[in-house]
């Protein structure tokens, strides 16, 4: 964490001498990237994303489309070889802005992620449908993921996102980027924008961009939409109630949780039992017996776990 | 002749005319697998083999250069048209998912195509990759 907080300082010194190296031309796009900063007055980064919702087409089958020719709309003062991040203030209903964050590996990650549970983004509902992987229909969506920056429960940088949303539209992406910095130490500029139809409480999509800074582009390029939807399920966007669609799909009524819950994304994917070194699935019965000395809460890949010597119960098939 | 691509957990390649990942150690076993047989790749793919020894060759059209005898080591192109050429198909898996608009799009899960090897080790910077060769 020091290190991380040193790369910050960093950075901010960066951008104070590309500044004062300017004359000030350009003030504002570099104010915008100062990192954890109080940004002062109409200093302020725009928050909203440059993305057209009539020009976006309705969703049908795929989780995102591309946005500009696949071509992400970064400054070229904004491309910097210096790691830094930045999350907008929540505005006045609460809702995230826009990340942004020149990702390199010495900010990604070093410890596993923590609990989330306690962040409840605008528009936040704990529902569950059968129809939706691992039921839950509302996860806490990083906008720039852990495995990119290691920000766990920062309400800058949390949404309220659909299953669909989190796995099909925005993980891929994370995955390409992340492992894309762990291969060649590149850094990579991302930005990642929730984009809201006025004052909806949860967002419609978000928009992410990338760019791999050193090979200008070579490695990393993309500028999509990904959709805040979910097959099956109808949301209201203005407050987060949904319902099943009335297209044929199961007519299973949703399960609402109480206001505390827990959504997927504070659920654990498993539970270990450190002692026998076998992996659960958090409703498996042998979890209930487990003994708190042996019992660990996993919130990584299955593969990681067998890697690591941990084998599946035999009872609930993990 | 012999085909080698990198695949995710859809079957994805590239995106945006971009390969989906790369990974320094599994470059070096594309070169152990190719032996000593000529390696054939687009120029993209040059880079990635730089620091390696073999018989490397590249041009825009080297699908169709590539001879009986040869290794063809595919990112970002369908070969779906050279199927008939094609006898052994060694695939990367990544275990991972990325975006993709490339997809492999030749179905080694089935007839005439059985796997003969399967393997997997720790890449440079993925924690598994699956290697599986197929055959006619």
């Amino acid at each position: 964490m020091k290190m991380k907080l040193r790369m910050r300082a960093l950075s901010a010194l960066l951008c104070l001498l590309m500044i004062f190296s300017l004359g000030c031309t350009g003030c504002a796009e570099l104010l915008a990237l100062l990192p954890d900063m109080e940004v002062p007055g109409d200093g302020a980064p725009a928050s909203v994303a440059d993305v057209d919702l009539d020009e976006i087409p309705p969703f049908t089958t795929e989780p995102y489309v591309t946005v500009n020719g696949n071509q992400p709309k970064f400054e070229e003062d904004e491309l910097v070889v210096e790691s830094y991040e930045f999350y907008s203030e929540l505005d006045s209903l609460g809702r995230c802005g826009m990340t942004v964050a020149c990702i390199g590996r010495d900010l990604m990650p070093t410890e596993e992620r923590g609990s989330i549970g306690s962040v409840k983004p605008s528009g936040w509902q704990t529902v569950k449908y059968d129809i939706v992987d691992g039921k839950y229909l509302y996860n806490r969506c990083h906008l720039i993921g852990f495995q990119l920056t290691g920000e766990n429960a920062n309400t800058k940088n949390l949404i309220t996102g659909t299953r669909y949303l989190n796995i099909e539209g925005m993980l891929p992406f994370e995955n390409m980027v992340a492992d894309y910095i762990k291969e060649t130490g590149n850094h990579v500029l991302y930005r990642v924008t929730p984009v809201y139809d006025g004052n909806n409480l949860v967002a419609h999509g978000v928009q992410m961009e990338g760019w791999s800074v050193e090979d200008n582009g070579e490695g990393i390029c993309f500028n999509v939409y990904c959709y805040n939807n979910q097959p099956g399920i109808v949301i209201d966007y203005a407050t987060g109630n949904s319902a099943l669609s009335e297209d044929g799909l199961p007519q299973t009524p949703a399960v609402p949780e109480g206001s505390g819950g827990e959504s997927e994304e504070s659920k654990p994917n498993y539970v270990l039992n450190t002692n026998t070194k076998k992996f659960h699935d958090p409703d498996c019965g042998s979890v209930k017996s487990m003994s708190e000395s042996s019992r660990k809460d996993y919130f990584g890949e299955r593969e990681a776990l067998i890697s690591e010597g941990y084998e599946p119960c035999g009872s609930c098939k993990p | 002749m012999k085909l080698i691509v990198c695949l995710d957990d859809k079957g994805g390649m590239a995106f945006n005319r971009r390969r989906q990942s790369r990974d320094r150690l599994l470059c070096e076993d594309v070169v152990r697998t190719a032996g000593g047989a000529t390696l054939w790749m687009h120029p993209y793919s040059v880079p990635l083999f730089e620091s390696l020894t073999g018989d490397i060759k590249a041009c825009e059209d080297y699908l169709d250069a590539a001879g009986k005898q040869d290794v063809c080591f595919c990112e970002r192109e369908t070969v779906g048209a050279y199927a008939a050429r094609i006898d052994t198909v060694v695939v990367y898996r990544w275990n991972r998912r990325y975006p993709g608009d490339v997809f492999f799009d030749l179905d080694v899960g089935a007839a005439p195509w059985r796997c003969v090897e399967i393997g997997e080790f720790v890449g440079s910077s993925h924690e598994k990759i699956t290697k599986e060769v197929y055959v006619k």
